[in-house]
């Protein structure tokens, strides 16, 4: 009796191959492709990150057009910059640092300019808690599915009126689901400081979305 | 009434991933406290709301457009070394302007300083004629050691600075009750008697008494430029004869 036993019989073949496909296919390793003038490898570091970024600035922004527009220009600035990137921190960090700045960037660009967004629009000039733009209608609705889609818009348009400094981590924390650490380094901040904010922001929005809760 | 252990329970199911299973101590509290429930119920579902926004898909032509920017922001950037050569000019320019400044404040400088000289120089000035012999000063300050000359002696004069001149205010200093050296001709030959006194910043009168009662006065003039000779017998003041 053959008492060697093969990797594939052992069942690991599998798992091998995931790890070797893997190593080769990191966002590290699809970075260091780019750097080295290989287009398809940052197209499909875009492929993997478009959708986050551009929900991500949608989320921050309310703006899906503006949201487009900046996630393309992450991507152009994470070309632009692969020659100085550092495997200090995950890409998702890099990438999504990068998206942070040009998303704040974005929205103190509108404060200055006084632009009127829908959600902005009885916000007050001197910065503080807006009013809310659409007051829930306390009738009840027959079609859940249209209940839900009024509560998620109520949502947004809640997240949207918080200081961009708790709405970032929120959107982070409670949408994306990543972990405080991630925050932290995304944020360049403290993980306590991002429980924190993070703790604050959910107790803006409670008072905010009371009538759907 | 909330109390502290309300705000630990509250802080850490705050902080647990929605679905994450929390702490006994958590479970014991929520049953006791209806006012921790409440509030954890909210914020479960505050969460779920949240939560249900989901992600927004980016448009189908996103990698088309990304290209099209990325190609177009490659067109337009300015060549390599058009980058080099401009960080070049700029570097030059502003080397020129740092010389060019400091040549401007050294000049100024200088300029003040030569009007701090005029004003410092003594009123009597004589410049020395061609044909008149005009006396020499050596730089030593040695007043009490005044020898008449003897022999024809050249002696270049060393400019004095600008340092100098502010270092020699206009004044007038009295040796008379010192004992002048007397000559009587018997130093060796060739020796060369030099005049110890600095008259470059200032005229000098000095006045010798010969031992038989006869003074002698001798003007030094200010000399302020170029180098001197001394010419024997040439300067009116010099005695003609031994004393």
């Amino acid at each position: 009796m053959n008492t060697l036993t093969t990797i594939d019989e052992l069942g690991f073949a599998p798992a091998l191959q995931q790890d070797v496909l893997e190593d080769t296919t990191s966002d590290h390793a699809l970075l260091e492709a780019t750097r080295s003038g290989d287009q398809d490898a940052f197209a499909e570091l875009v492929s993997r990150y478009r959708n986050q970024i551009t929900s991500y600035i949608y989320r921050m922004t309310n703006d899906y057009d503006g949201a487009v527009d900046l996630a393309q220009e992450t991507f152009v600035r994470v070309y632009r910059a692969a020659d100085r990137y550092q495997r200090s921190y995950a890409f998702s960090t890099y990438i999504y640092r990068i998206a942070t700045n040009l998303a704040i960037s974005e929205l103190r660009k509108r404060k200055r300019r006084k632009l009127v967004s829908l959600t902005g629009f009885f916000q007050p000039s001197d910065g503080g808690e807006a009013k809310e733009l659409n007051p829930p209608d306390g009738r009840p609705l027959q079609d859940l599915e249209l209940v839900d889609t009024e509560r998620r818009n109520a949502v947004q348009r809640a997240i949207g009126t918080l200081p961009e400094k708790y709405r970032a981590p929120l959107i982070l924390r409670d949408v994306d689901g990543r972990s405080y650490d991630e925050i932290a380094k995304i944020l360049e901040t403290s993980e306590g400081t991002v429980k924190s904010r993070i703790s604050r922001a959910r107790g803006f929005l409670r008072e905010k979305m009371r009538a759907y809760l | 009434m909330r109390n502290n252990n309300c705000e630990l329970i509250r802080r850490e199911l705050d902080e647990l991933m929605l679905g994450e299973a929390w702490s006994a101590a958590a479970t014991a509290h929520l049953r006791e406290c209806a006012e921790c429930r409440e509030f954890h119920e909210q914020q479960t579902k505050l969460r779920q709301i949240v939560g249900s926004l989901g992600t927004v898909e980016a448009p189908a032509d996103f990698d088309f457009r990304l290209r099209a920017r990325l190609a177009n922001d490659a067109s337009s950037a300015p060549p390599i070394y058009w980058a080099i050569a401009r960080r070049g000019l700029a570097v030059a320019a502003m080397v020129i302007v740092v010389v060019t400044g400091f040549v401007v404040v050294r000049d100024v400088m200088r300029q003040m300083e030569n009007n701090g000289e005029v004003a410092q120089k003594p009123q009597v000035q004589q410049p020395a004629k061609p044909d008149e012999p005009t006396p020499v000063v050596k730089e030593e300050k040695k007043p009490e050691q005044v020898v008449a000359g003897v022999t024809p002696v050249t002696i270049r004069k060393i400019r004095p600075t600008q340092a100098d001149y502010r270092k020699q205010p206009l004044s007038t200093k009295d040796v008379s009750s010192l004992g002048a050296k007397v000559l009587n001709g018997t130093e060796p030959a060739g020796v060369s008697a030099a005049f110890p006194i600095d008259s470059s910043a200032q005229s000098i009168t000095v006045s010798l008494e010969d031992g038989r009662g006869n003074a002698k006065t001798i003007s030094v003039p200010t000399v302020s430029f170029g180098s001197q000779r001394i010419v024997q017998g040439g300067n009116q003041f010099a005695p003609k004869r031994d004393w």
